[in-house]
Parts: structure tokens; sequence; C-alpha cells
């Protein structure tokens, strides 16, 4: 299979605290990898790493075959980005906000731009009333979805996601993994997605990264569960294994 | 070029239209151009074959669905024929969303009528807020007074370190520049009628009575509004200001009362400093350039100045301070959305201490000479 995005002995300190010690991952076209780690395990370190966002210590990256640099413009283009808490640009509207990138990367007509972003938010799952409001009109769930499709204005290959049912009731995060794989499905996308969702986990993803000791154990699902990792059979302690077990026969049966 | 997207054949009956190449989102100007350029003859339809495209995405199925609509409107039949199902799945995302797509009210700015009413209830309401705001901070602060806690005098000292013992230096620096510049000026025009001398007079009065106070208040205004507008307003964003709330503390008086407190004491003691400044400034020229002996600018200052005139400067720095504070934490504390806000309140508040402390200090001037002193 296709690797998309590959990290290659990566290495990131903040002191004398090692969070990455020469972890290689990995990204394949057309999946959706979930990582895991514990708080500090280093997860939104590796995302931002890949997203030329930090600087790590040493390791190389490259997306699409396109080196990662440090705060140089990467394959922007080619990817969208999720961020936690939405990261919407709070003084422009919600129509304005997944505009912003398609007039930035091209020169359509303004009545094709706006049609397009209005699609991206009809496709996210938003009724065109929210357009106008702002930012800090929207509830959680919602901002979600704007940040999404503006993730999704440049038609971008891969998609990250950043903790994207965080802060979601479960009903809200059934959703919006309904609608990750609706989009996966249909638009072609690979997908890092950062959750501690064991719904999502286990529900939509085709492989799970686990951040452990500075490094990384990937798998399937159930390569996951089998792991003999302590720290792995802790996090999906007996009580969790089996509910995930539950879930995923659940899928599975349809 | 049109061709690199589609070609047309024209059938009895029917227009088809062979569509081929990648139909994506960097193209999108030129495919809205080859798609416009399908004109059918009357009573044509027309059929998109689309076996031979290689590559599209919602962008371009977009442009392809929005012709089909915009045939369909002019009362011609068309059809989309052919996809691979790997791309058929894109167009069918685009009907799916139109399927939804809600009604949109059209969009009614306010009317003539009703602009002048809602400046109005703009304005009355801003003004509500604003007294409503420093009724409140009032309140705590004699709340404070009357019960201090040790989080209030803590921070109250941290406010007079950050405000005013790290703004000697420039406080200083620009009132001795200020004191070099007066003398200057002033020697040029007193020389002509040979009163040298005077300049003395001129720059102890000035400076104990106006420039030291007014100088080291507006760069206060710019160092220390600024300061507390963007602190308190970025603590109104990340909801810490709710957080405190919800413990049950009050923000005015952990936040705004030792900032208030903190400059009253601090601009004073600023002054001080100004005014040595600025009289060393003024000293320096004085008997370095124009032939005054040390003895006779100190003499000079001695005779021409009065402590009433350096008491006059000196109670003028706790009301600079006070508008100061106020307007910075009062700003602050109004930042409630959005990240531009907070840029807008800062500015508003630097602007408006800057702006009052001007106003009050003609007030004072105006009140002193009344008064005569």
């Amino acid at each position: 299979m296709e690797t998309i995005i590959s990290v290659k002995n990566l290495v990131n300190r903040f002191g004398r605290q090692v969070v990455h010690n020469d972890l290689s991952l990995d990204i394949r076209r057309d999946e959706i990898l979930g990582v895991v780690g514990g708080s500090g395990s280093g997860k939104s370190v590796l995302m931002r790493s890949i997203l030329g966002l930090h600087k790590p210590n040493s390791g190389s990256i490259t997306v699409l075959g396109q080196n990662i640099e440090y705060h140089k413009p990467g394959p922007s283009r080619c990817w969208g980005v999720l961020f936690q808490s939405g990261a919407l640009l709070s003084n422009l509207t919600v129509q304005e906000n997944v505009e912003l990138p398609i007039a930035l990367y091209s020169d359509m007509p303004i009545e094709t731009r706006h049609e397009l972003a209005s699609l991206k938010l009809l496709m996210t799952g938003l009724s065109l009333s929210v357009a106008d409001k702002y930012p800090s009109e929207l509830s959680g769930g919602m901002k979600k979805r704007v940040s999404l499709a503006r993730a999704l204005a440049l038609e971008p290959k891969i998609l990250f996601l950043d903790e994207p049912t965080a802060g979601l009731d479960p009903i809200g995060a059934t959703e919006f993994d309904k609608l990750i794989t609706y989009l996966h499905d249909n638009l072609d996308l690979t997908i890092m997605m950062i959750t501690h969702d064991v719904d999502s986990l286990f529900g939509i993803c085709n492989r799970i990264a686990v951040l452990v000791d500075g490094s990384v154990v990937v798998g399937t699902v159930d390569d996951i569960l089998d792991s003999d990792h302590p720290w792995i059979k802790r996090y999906f302690g007996v009580s969790r294994a089996q509910r995930a077990r539950f879930v995923l026969t659940e899928i599975r049966n349809g | 070029m049109i061709q690199d997207y589609l070609s047309t054949e024209s059938q009895p009956g029917k227009l088809v239209v062979k569509v081929s190449g990648r139909w994506v989102f960097d193209d999108v100007l030129a495919l809205e151009e080859a798609t416009a350029s399908i004109l059918p003859e009357p009573g044509q339809s027309v059929t998109f074959t689309c076996s031979g495209l290689e590559e599209i995405d919602i962008a371009g199925a977009w442009v392809l669905y929005d012709r089909t609509e915009q045939f369909s409107e002019l009362g011609i039949q068309s059809e989309l024929t052919g996809f691979k199902d790997s791309h058929i799945k894109f167009l069918q995302q685009i009907i799916d969303a139109a399927a939804i797509r809600e009604y949109m009210p059209p969009r009614n700015g306010p009317r003539k009528s009703r602009a002048f009413k809602n400046a109005v209830e703009t304005i009355g309401a801003a003004s509500s807020s604003v007294i409503e705001d420093l009724g409140a901070i009032a309140r705590s602060i004699l709340d404070g007074v009357r019960k201090p806690s040790l989080i209030i005098i803590g921070e109250t000292i941290k406010q007079v370190y950050y405000t005013g013992v790290q703004a000697i230096p420039v406080v200083m620096t620009i009132t001795f520049l200020i004191g070099i510049v007066t003398v200057h000026q002033a020697a040029g025009q007193l020389g002509k009628f040979g009163a040298t001398v005077l300049v003395v007079d001129l720059v102890s009065i000035s400076i104990t009575r106006e420039m030291g106070v007014l100088l080291a208040a507006i760069m206060v205004a710019g160092r220390s509004g600024s300061a507390f507008a963007a602190a308190l307003g970025v603590m109104k964003l990340n909801e810490e200001v709710d957080a405190m709330r919800v413990m049950g503390l009050n923000p005015n008086q952990m936040l705004v009362i030792p900032r208030i407190l903190g400059l009253v004491i601090s601009l004073p003691a600023l002054t001080i400093f100004a005014d040595v400044a600025g009289l060393a400034g003024g000293a320096l020229i004085a008997i370095g350039s124009m032939d005054i002996s040390p003895l006779q600018f100190v003499e000079r200052v001695a005779y021409s100045t009065d402590l009433s005139d350096f008491y006059v400067g000196l109670i003028k720095a706790p009301v600079f301070a006070l508008l100061i504070a106020m307007i910075g934490t009062l700003r602050g504390m109004q930042v409630r959305f959005s990240a531009e806000e907070l840029g807008l309140k800062t500015t508003m508040a630097v602007v408006q201490s800057i702006f009052l402390i001007i106003a009050a200090d003609a007030l004072f001037a105006t009140l002193f000479t009344r008064l005569g002193i």
C-alpha cells in the first residue's frame, strides 16, 4: 500500500523530558489511523511536527513525497486540519471562514466560491442558516463541523483530526464519527486522528498507533487489543476492552 | 483549453458532450468557461458521457452539476452518464447536499427608519453597561478596602512592580530629554531679552507642574493601560474570568482592584522620578552650555519654584492613574468574543486614557489658576 505520510527516526525533547525517541511511523493511503497515548506522550507534538508547526530535534518527515520543514509552507493545498477547539477565525462569519482558504488559493468568481463553501457546509451536516453567524455564536459541535468544512474547502487528500469528538455528547460524537466515515469513503481521504474516544477508535479507525515509551506501537484494532505491553493493557483496561469488543462485534454484525 | 475538459458532438435531437481530463478545484475557472461553451440548439437535449474522466473532486463535480441545473432552468433536458464508480460518489454528495439545502431567507439590512432607533439603543445599552461596570468596580473597591485580603495586597505589590518600578528607566529618560529640549527652546527666546538665566525658572516650573506628571502618565497609559486591557481581555476569552466567578472569587476584586491600587501608588512615585530627571536634563544644558553655574541653577530653582508647584504636579498623578487603570481594566473586561475585539478594546483603552488625561489636565490648570495656586 502506498505510503502517504512517512515519519522517520523522529526525536523530540523538551529539556530533559524525551517525548519521542527515534519514532518511525507510516500512514498509508485511504486509511484512518487513530493515534492514542497518555497525556504528555506526544500525540499533539507528533501531529504538529508533521504539519511543520513544531521543530523536531531530529528526524525526517515526508508528506506526499514532500519533505516537511519547520515553518516552511508544506503541502498545505493537500491537507486539512481540524484543531481541537476548532480554531475558527473569530472575526469572520462561518461562511467567510470556509471561503477564506478558497479565496487564498483560487481566483474563481465570488459566486462559485460562495457556492462551494455552502456545499462544504452542507456536506458537514450544517444548515445554511448558520452561514452568517460568528464562531462565538455556535455550539461546540457546530464549531467542529464548521472547522471540518473549512478543512475540506481545498479538496484535501489528507485530513488531520485532533480529538474530533472531545467535548461532544455521545449522540453528537456518534454522528461526528459517521460524518468522518462518510467523508472518508466519499472523498478518498487519508485520515490521521488523535482521539481518546474508544467508540471512534474501534468504530472507524483501520489502524491504531499507540504512543508509549517515546516510541509507537502500530497495528490493527485486534493487534492492539492483543498487545502485551503493560501500558496498552491498562489503557484498554479489562472492562473497557470488553466494551470495545462488544462495540466491535456489534459493528461487524452490522 | 476547452478541449482538455470536453468535446461536443451534435447528433439529431441531442448534443453529446464527452467529458475528459481532470475536473478539479484548481481548474474551476477553466471548467466554468468550458461548460459555458456547451450550447445546444433548440430542441436538443444534452448528454454528458463521463467515462473518459481522469479525476474529479467536489469542486469539479459541482461545476458539472451546476451546468445541468442551468439547463433544466432553461427547459433543456440533460443527463449525466457513464461515470466510473470512483467518480460518481462525488456527484452523489452534491445531489445529496442540494436535497437538504434549505430555503435561505433573504438578508435584509436594518431599514432606515430603524437605523436611528438602533443607534440610540446601542448608545443607551453601552452607557448603561459602562455605568453598571463602574458601579460594580466601585462596590468591590469598597469591599476590598473594608476587608483587604492578602491576595489583593500581593497582587497590588506585583502591579506596582510592573507598572512602576519597571517603568522608571523609560520615564526618566524621556523627561530627561524633554528637560533638555525645554531649555534649548527657551534659551533661544529668552536670550533675546538678555534673560537667559530665566530658563531655569521656566524649566523647573514647567517640569514640576506639568511636564513631569503628564509625560509619566502618558507613558504609563501606553505601557500599562494597554497591558491591563490585553491581559484582562485574554483572560475573558480564555474563560479564566468565568472560572474565577464560579470559584466564588470576584474578578473585579482579584483583577481590577490590584491594578487600580498598584497604579495609584506607582504613578505618583514615577512623577517624582520624572521631575528629578527633567530638572537634571535642564541642568545639564543650562550649566553645560549657557554659562549658568551649578550654584546659580539651584538658587534659581529654589527662588522660582515653591513646594506648591511640586504638589500641584503630584496631586494630579493619582487622578491620572485612576483614569488609566479604570479605562484599561474596563475595556479589558468588555472583551467578549473575538481576538479582533481584543485589539480594538486595547486601542480604545490607550486612546481614551490619554485623551482623558489631557482633558483632566486642562481642567486642573483652569482650576488651579482660578484658585491662584
